[in-house]
Order: C-alpha cells, then sequence, then structure tokens
C-alpha cells in the first residue's frame, strides 16, 4: 500500500489556470513514475478531459460513480500516453449538487493505497463545487495570476481553509509576465507572497506554450525541454519535497529575482 | 432562572452553557439573568458553550455584546459545530471543540449550580493549555486590581492576520497583531490599532463616534471610516515611499491622517 496524497488545486477566482495546472502537475507527476488519478469536479463544465485529449474516451463519469451506474474501475480513463495517469471525469450535464462533499470523500477513500497522488482540479468560486472539492483532501495547492482581483480571490479561499483547520497549502504563480514585472506593471511574486503569506510550490509564466498545447489536447508538460514544461516539472518535483532552484527568468537582472529567492518564504 | 442556561464558575473565568431550545429565548433568558444578577460577575472572563446549534456572525456577536453590557469579556466559544466554530475565529474568539477532553462535558453536570459557585473568580493569570489550539493566544491577564472603568475591559485583541472576506467586529477597542490584506473589514465601536499592515477597509468608531482614531504600521486602507465620515487614502500612483507608523483621526469635521511621531494626546 502506498501512501496517497489527495491534493486540491483551487484559485477562486476562474480562468487563472486551475484546470491548466491539474493536467500539467498530472502529466508532470507521471513522467517522473508515480501513479496519479486527476478528478474533474467541475460538473456541467467539464474541462479536464479536453485538455488531456480524452474527451472522446469518457463513457462514465463522477455522476455515474456516484449514482451507482459503475465503478470506480470503470470510470477512470487511463491517459494516452502516460502509463498510470488517470482521469476521472466530470458530468457534461447536471450540476454542482449532483454530489457532495461526502460522494468526494469515499471516492477518494476508494482511492486511498491505490495511488501516490489524487489531484482534484476544483470548479471556480467558493460554493457547493469548491466544498465538494475540497472535502477529501489533505493538502491544497493555490493557484493565482499576478491580477490582484485573483490575489484577492486566493486569500478569500485561503481564510476559509484556515478557519476549518485546513492548512497545508502552498502557492503556485501562473501568467507571469517578467518584462512586466520589471517594469512595475505587474505584481511580482514577492510582492503576492507579502500579501498571501505561504509557502511557494511553483512559478510559472506566461507563454504561448500552453494556448496551444491546450488546444492539441497534450499538455505542455510533456515538453520538458519548453520553459514551462521545466516550470512545470520542477513544480512537480517540489511537490515531491525537492528543493529545485527557480529558473531565472529574467537574464542579467539578478538584483530582481535575488529578492524573489522562495527559500526566504519556506517555512521551516 | 430558566434551567436552560446554567453559569458555573472555572479556574479559567466563567462557563456559560446554553442548553436546549430556541436561541432567542435563550438570549432573552440570559438577559434577564444578567440584569438580576450581573453585580456577581463583574469583569468576568466567560466561555459560552453552545453545543451543537449554529450560530451565525450576528447572532454571537449580540451574546459578547450582551455580556459587555455587563462588563464581562467573551473570550472561548465551546461549540460542536464547524460552522460555528469558524464564526468564533473570524470574530477572534478562542474556540474549543464540545468534544475536548480536558472541558467538563455540560451534559455531565445537569444539576443546577449552587449559587456560591456563581461567585466570580479573582482573574488569575491566564496559563496557554497545551491541549487546547489557541488562535488568538492567551493574553497574560496580569493580577487585576479595581476595574478603572468600564470601557478598559472593552478590548479584543486578534492576533493572526485578516484575510479577505474575514470580518472582525467588536462593540469596543479592537488591536489586529498582524497584516489585515485587502477585502478584510475590521469594524469597532472604539478604536483600531493594527500592528501590521492596514489594507482593508476599517471602520473606528461605529456607528457613529467621531472620536475614534486608527493607527496601523503602514496605514494604506481601502477606505477609513471614523464614527460617520468615509476616507478614500489618496491613490498614489506607482511606489509608495517610505513608511511609517500613521494615524488616522477626525479633525475640524474632517479625516486627517498623519504621521505617528510627537503626537500629544491631550485634548
Amino acid at each position: 500500500m502506498t501512501q496517497t496524497r489527495v491534493i486540491t488545486v483551487t484559485s477562486g477566482k476562474g480562468g487563472v489556470g486551475k484546470t491548466t495546472t491539474t493536467a500539467n502537475l498530472g502529466v508532470a507527476l507521471g513522467k517522473l513514475g508515480y501513479r496519479v488519478v486527476v478528478i474533474d469536479t467541475d460538473i456541467g463544465l467539464r474541462n479536464l478531459d479536453v485538455l488531456l485529449g480524452l474527451q472522446n474516451r469518457i463513457i462514465y463519469d463522477v455522476v455515474d460513480l456516484v449514482e451507482g451506474r459503475c465503478r470506480l474501475q470503470q470510470a477512470l480513463i487511463r491517459d494516452r500516453q502516460i502509463e498510470e495517469l488517470y482521469l476521472l471525469p466530470a458530468a457534461q450535464s447536471r450540476d454542482k449538487s449532483a454530489i457532495s462533499p461526502t460522494d468526494m470523500v469515499r471516492i477518494c477513500d476508494q482511492l486511498e493505497g491505490d495511488c501516490d497522488f489524487v489531484l482534484i482540479d476544483s470548479p471556480a468560486g467558493i460554493e457547493l463545487g469548491f466544498r465538494n472539492a475540497i472535502a477529501a483532501a489533505q493538502e491544497f495547492i493555490l493557484v493565482a495570476t499576478p491580477d490582484p482581483a485573483s490575489v484577492q480571490d486566493v486569500d478569500r479561499v485561503l481564510g476559509i481553509l484556515e478557519s476549518q483547520g485546513r492548512t497545508q497549502y502552498s502557492l503556485i504563480i501562473n501568467r507571469v509576465r517578467p518584462d512586466l514585472v520589471r517594469r512595475k506593471l505587474m505584481a511580482s511574486p514577492a510582492q503576492m507572497l507579502e500579501t498571501l503569506a505561504i509557502p511557494l510550490l511553483g512559478i510559472v509564466p506566461e507563454a504561448e506554450d500552453v494556448i496551444i498545447s491546450n488546444g492539441k489536447g497534450l499538455p505542455v508538460a510533456h515538453d520538458a525541454q519548453s520553459l514551462i514544461g521545466q516550470a512545470f516539472s520542477n513544480t512537480a518535483k517540489r511537490l515531491l519535497g525537492e528543493n529545485v532552484p527557480y529558473i531565472p527568468l529574467l537574464e542579467g537582472r539578478r538584483s530582481l529575482w535575488t529578492r524573489l529567492d522562495p527559500r526566504r518564504f519556506f517555512r521551516s | 432562572m430558566d434551567s436552560a442556561i446554567s453559569i458555573k464558575g472555572t479556574r479559567e473565568g466563567l462557563t456559560i452553557t446554553l442548553g436546549g431550545g430556541d436561541t432567542q429565548k435563550l438570549y432573552e433568558d440570559l438577559s434577564r439573568h444578567l440584569k438580576l444578577q450581573g453585580a456577581f460577575f463583574r469583569g468576568g472572563v466567560v466561555a459560552l458553550d453552545v453545543g451543537k446549534r449554529t450560530l451565525d456572525s450576528e447572532r454571537l456577536c449580540s451574546f459578547r455584546d450582551l455580556l459587555a453590557q455587563h462588563t464581562m469579556t467573551l473570550r472561548t466559544v465551546v461549540t460542536a459545530d464547524p460552522t460555528t466554530q469558524s464564526v468564533a475565529d473570524e470574530l477572534g474568539l478562542r474556540t474549543i471543540g464540545s468534544e475536548t477532553p480536558d472541558e467538563p462535558e455540560p451534559q455531565a453536570q445537569p444539576e443546577p449550580q449552587p449559587q456560591l459557585e456563581r461567585q466570580p473568580r479573582p482573574l488569575a493569570p491566564q496559563r496557554p493549555r497545551a491541549s487546547a489550539p489557541a488562535p488568538l493566544a492567551s493574553n497574560p491577564v496580569l493580577p487585576r486590581a479595581e476595574p478603572i472603568g468600564q470601557d478598559d475591559l472593552r478590548g479584543l485583541i486578534v492576533k493572526r492576520r485578516i484575510r479577505a472576506g474575514q470580518t472582525v467586529r467588536h462593540s469596543g477597542n479592537i488591536v489586529v497583531i498582524g497584516d489585515v490584506n485587502v477585502g478584510a473589514e475590521i469594524i469597532a465601536g472604539g478604536d483600531v490599532i493594527v500592528w501590521g499592515r492596514l489594507r482593508g477597509t476599517v471602520h473606528a468608531g461605529y456607528p457613529e463616534d467621531a472620536s475614534a482614531m486608527v493607527c496601523a504600521l503602514d496605514l494604506a486602507p481601502l477606505q477609513l471610516r471614523l464614527g460617520t465620515l468615509i476616507g478614500r487614502p489618496e491613490e498614489a500612483a506607482g511606489e509608495r515611499g517610505a513608511i511609517y507608523p500613521e494615524v488616522g483621526r477626525v479633525r475640524d469635521g474632517a479625516i486627517v491622517v498623519e504621521r505617528w511621531s510627537g503626537i500629544h494626546w491631550g485634548n
């Protein structure tokens, strides 16, 4: 029996890259040889299958599972390329009320011991869909872009998690534009961490690669040579407890990135 | 008094247990009871055991304010309900789950407490208890002489970061040790002191006390409200300059924010 880590990827705000992050972390961990199940809890607006290019293989979904029309093994879809990556898709019809937080706990209990990671992709918002997504997790990855609205929404989500005593969380800063940060037209990771005061897990720059790969249904993390693929693979390694240095995104501008040295932000 | 409420003295202070029944009725019963016997409990620190019921922020505040009217301080909420617990957390109160073993189980002692038990205890120094999570660190309470005045008892210390969407309300003064993030809200009947960055919305002297003030190590709230006045600090373009402690007060009918240095408090 392996120890299964159940991690929810959430953000409050929509469109910041939760699903992209979930898909790419799943791929990156899978490539490192871990057994990973990704679960889409955005019932009614499922997307994770599209990003993984698995939409044409869906037979059963999470609602079928909860309502007893299939077994867990039947609902899990194996990735096209990565041997040990599985998707539990959301339903396209229905809405968030089709499942409950208890259902999520039951599903994750069944997965316990059978895989190394369960990554739960949360819908935007803090309503029922969010409550479903966080119910079974012990750890949380918050995704924020440098947009102040996104930072504020992550702050709100952190407040909710803290009030429930769920304090195993870390931050991925997504869609950073180093040129704008340098010109002080975008919040720097350091400024975001000052507000949010949580450990940093990864910094992912904005890049066309992501748009292209999302269109192809082949997560960018497959391409370990690309900057973004590297950023996701580094993030996955940090999740495993490795101390991976951050990619210098600003050539010859060491002063700024010295200030961003994440080691300052890790507690203990 | 109605048997649904029990009040008893413990080493920590007073424990008020709300038994079964309608919460509004219990509130009224407690109010009546405190009017009759409130003098017994003057200056007491109170743990309110609400059992399994769910209390929203407004309701919990009503109990806290009721106790404050009788110069008692609500410090701890004993609850089995997670919603109530998070509400209490947000109000900066200490929370203890009902099932905590070292907390006397209220149902275990149903017999009414003898009158003597209700005597207020001298306030012993509060010791942090290893078993109880303390979101609000215990304030060391010095052996206290006679209270100087009622206002001195009305204070709330919140020792954590206040995040977006969280509200801290108190009828007296509020001290926050930590940052107040954008989207957070502090509402105090008296003054507000923030030992940290103040970025959210703050209302001191709520609803209409213009003598209240707000001070912070870094005073940059979205909105600063004092009594009935609303101020919006200048939206400085670009980087802010040097940061130093500041204080906001009402002067000649307008909100004035000044650097904290050489301020004389005489009127």
